[in-house]
């Protein structure tokens, strides 16, 4: 006990020294999964900016691992009873947390009016609102787009200028590649089973049964029609033609372009940031490649949204705080000094604005390759996002999926066949927990 | 014992400290992951179905589960005998006066001194299929590159070569003090009686040292079945499809990625009975050919 009064007492004097007669600080502690740049932007500039602005509030951002770890470290702490204030909840772990009863809805916390929703892009908040609610306040938005080595394109003979379309031309402009010796891998991408849903969104082809889960919940996926099978034996056909260089999920296939060893990388817009910096060539972007035939749909959004969980109860105060923080972080400012720090979406219409009235766009167009891309296409149930429950397990089978059939282990529909099975179970018994 | 203590309860409040952990940490634990074993459990906890043995039916006849445990046997085989026997070898090698000994047997116990997450990055980074050393040597020297994020073969091998690597230490420093317990004299008698050296290594020192050799088989057992998952998540996270995919870490991936409490706690009452059912083999088979002098 004594000990404890004593670190009581060490923190006092610590906070008291550097913040003044502020006595009573309201702490709000923020679980989040952004590493890399991203780690800077979300401490550095939000966190400090936003502490030095409300001496009364300190926001606690706390790194705590990818995404997976987080949403699961945050479940562990709900069911110890002390979770943090805020959870950053990647976009797959929606669905689990909206049937959590753990968390205080974000239109709740803001007052009406005191954040103006309307000006939000669309595509953001049609993934998030849910049965016509807004549960969490969305943060960092991302989507998928093309990354390629523009040096390698040159030495290939190929027009630095001009990304491939579509999946003929990733083929015809591979081959090219490969037989200059320019790179010794023409293609690789990171969230392999994100790139997967990708596809589905961007040809407008439903992933899951009722309407991707958002008109119910999804009971049966739909990956292993004939759409899917589609994409998959392509992209096989491209690891057999050594086309494809497969590089692990998540960020790991960064490596293999940025040592310009892969010419092209599908990647998280997430990254741009990181990848021009860490680049020893001129990156150039361009929008996911098309498959022929296939309807247009539009490119799905990915990142994540910060929850306000419950715990025990929250203070006004700390309600107040988390309002203040939430306003803070949709300012025109912010959100476009957080675009730049990263690459995710500016989240709103006035920071797109004042970045255009910058010119920060002109100076920097692969930051807006993944915007012209999410407004090119229509939006249908398709492409507003899945929602699954346990999505993060679904993840993770079809990552193994993929994986197999890249490794020769099984074919496209083999593998899609087994995985369905697996995923429609493991829905099954998500969805006879709940309700 | 000859002491005897002066009352009946200071005996039980002395051990009870210990005791007290145990249950806490250990048995209680247990105790409610077989528990738990019986349930289907939502992710938050907050809603549980009974389930009987429908886990366990779930985990015998799944084929995933099996192929799991078939890459598990797999890989404690190959990384017990690579580790014991190329440390055998290296702690003989250390036992011989040499300049400079100290030097070389501080280098030899490193890697145990490495964290299985440091490990882990090391290797990954040898073997990293873009722009690893490993891969350009190999490159190099064969004209293959292979790509363990895609060949789960290699992916295997890759991992079985770290974590044999990684108890090498651990082996040579048992092994070598074992070698330095054999007296000179038997050795000597041996030779006097005109064994070669290969005779004497295995009719007089290896049998010698057997108790060291079963302690340390069992000792890498358990260390190839349950301590592997550092290795193992820094580095291929049980892909690619599954293929470096050992017991220890589906039962991380089912209960703390996916969230299945349930299925996941009657995988470790499987795993449990599994390793004491081994443990005991070992005993039974290996530890007759024990020797102790």
């Amino acid at each position: 006990m004594s000990g404890r009064w004593k670190l009581l007492g060490a923190v006092l004097v610590t906070v008291l020294m550097a913040a003044g007669p502020a006595a009573a600080q309201v702490k709000i502690k923020l679980w989040h999964a952004m590493g890399g740049a991203r780690y800077d932007a979300i401490t550095k500039e939000i966190s400090a900016g936003f502490n030095k602005l409300h001496p009364e509030y300190v926001i606690e951002p706390l790194f705590s691992g990818s995404y997976a770890e987080t949403v699961t470290k945050g479940i562990a702490a709900i069911r110890a009873g002390d979770p943090p204030h805020i959870l950053q909840v990647y976009e797959v772990g929606t669905q689990t947390m909206l049937d959590s009863g753990a968390f205080i809805p974000v239109t709740e916390v803001v007052k009406p009016g005191e954040i103006k929703w309307e000006d939000y892009f669309a595509p953001i908040m049609n993934y998030y609102t849910v049965g016509g609610k807004l549960s969490s306040m969305p943060f960092n938005s991302s989507t998928a787009i093309l990354y390629y080595n523009k040096d390698a394109f040159k030495k290939a003979g190929l027009d630095p200028e001009k990304p491939p379309a579509t999946y003929k031309d990733v083929e015809e402009m591979g081959r090219k590649i490969l037989a200059s010796g320019a790179a010794r891998g023409v293609i690789t991408f990171g969230w392999p089973a994100w790139m997967f849903e990708q596809a589905f969104a961007y040809h407008n082809q439903l992933y899951a049964n009722n309407e991707n889960g958002r008109k119910g919940r999804a009971t049966q996926i739909l990956f292993n029609g004939p759409f899917g099978v589609e994409v998959l034996t392509r992209w096989k056909k491209w690891a057999d033609e050594k086309l494809l260089m497969y590089g692990g999920r998540e960020y790991a296939p960064n490596k293999a372009f940025l040592s310009g060893e892969v010419a092209m990388l599908l990647q998280s817009t997430s990254q741009v940031t990181t990848i021009e910096k860490a680049a020893k060539f001129p990156v150039g972007t361009g929008f996911l490649p098309h498959l022929e035939g296939k309807p247009q749909g539009k490119s799905v959004i990915g990142g994540a949204s910060l929850w306000v969980l419950k715990g025990k109860g929250r203070s006004p105060q700390e309600l107040d705080a988390i309002a203040k923080f939430f306003k803070y972080i949709g300012q025109p400012e912010q959100s476009a000094k957080w675009h730049q720090d990263t690459g995710y979406f500016p989240a709103t219409h006035a920071s797109e604005k004042l970045l255009r009235d910058e010119g920060w766009f002109k100076k920097n167009p692969n930051h807006e390759t993944a915007f012209k891309q999410i407004q090119a296409g229509p939006d249908t149930p398709a492409t507003r996002g899945v929602l699954l429950g346990s999505f993060v397990q679904i993840r993770n089978i079809t990552d193994t999926a993929l994986e197999k059939t890249f490794s020769g282990k099984l074919s496209p529909q083999a593998t899609l066949d087994e995985a369905t099975q697996e995923v429609n179970k493991v829905l099954e018994e998500y969805n006879r927990l709940q309700k | 014992m000859e002491g005897r203590f002066p009352n009946r309860t200071l005996p039980y409040a002395l051990v009870l400290p210990s005791i007290a952990i145990v249950a806490i940490f250990l048995i209680l634990p247990s105790l409610q992951a077989l528990y738990l074993s019986f349930f289907e459990v939502s992710p938050f906890g907050n809603r549980r179905i009974f389930v009987g043995l429908g886990n366990f039916r779930e985990i015998l006849t799944s084929d995933s589960y099996r192929s799991s445990l078939r890459l598990s046997l797999v890989f404690a085989v190959a990384v017990v005998v690579l580790s014991m026997s190329v440390s055998l070898g290296m702690a003989v090698l250390a036992s011989k006066p040499l300049r400079g000994i100290g030097f070389y047997r501080t280098l030899l116990l490193w890697p145990y001194a490495l964290s299985p997450a440091v490990a882990g990055i090391v290797w990954a980074l040898l073997f990293e299929p873009s722009s690893g050393l490993m891969t350009y040597l190999l490159r190099l020297t064969t004209g293959l590159s292979p790509n363990w994020m895609m060949n789960a073969n290699y992916a295997l091998l890759v991992i079985i070569l770290a974590a044999a690597w990684k108890m090498l230490g651990f082996n040579i420093v048992f092994f070598l003090a074992g070698l330095q317990n054999i007296p000179d004299e038997m050795v000597e008698a041996a030779q006097m009686d005109g064994a070669s050296r290969r005779q004497t290594f295995w009719r007089v020192i290896f049998p010698i040292l057997s108790p060291m050799t079963f302690f340390l088989f069992i000792m890498n057992s358990l260390y190839a079945f349950f301590e592997v998952f550092g290795l193992i998540d820094v580095m291929t996270q049980g892909g690619p499809g599954g293929g470096t995919e050992v017991l220890i870490y589906r039962l991380y991936q089912d209960g703390f990625i996916s969230i299945r409490w349930g299925y996941a706690s009657a995988q470790s009452i499987v795993l449990f009975i599994l390793v004491s059912a081994l443990t005991t083999l070992q005993f039974r088979y290996a530890g007759r050919r024990v020797f102790y002098a």
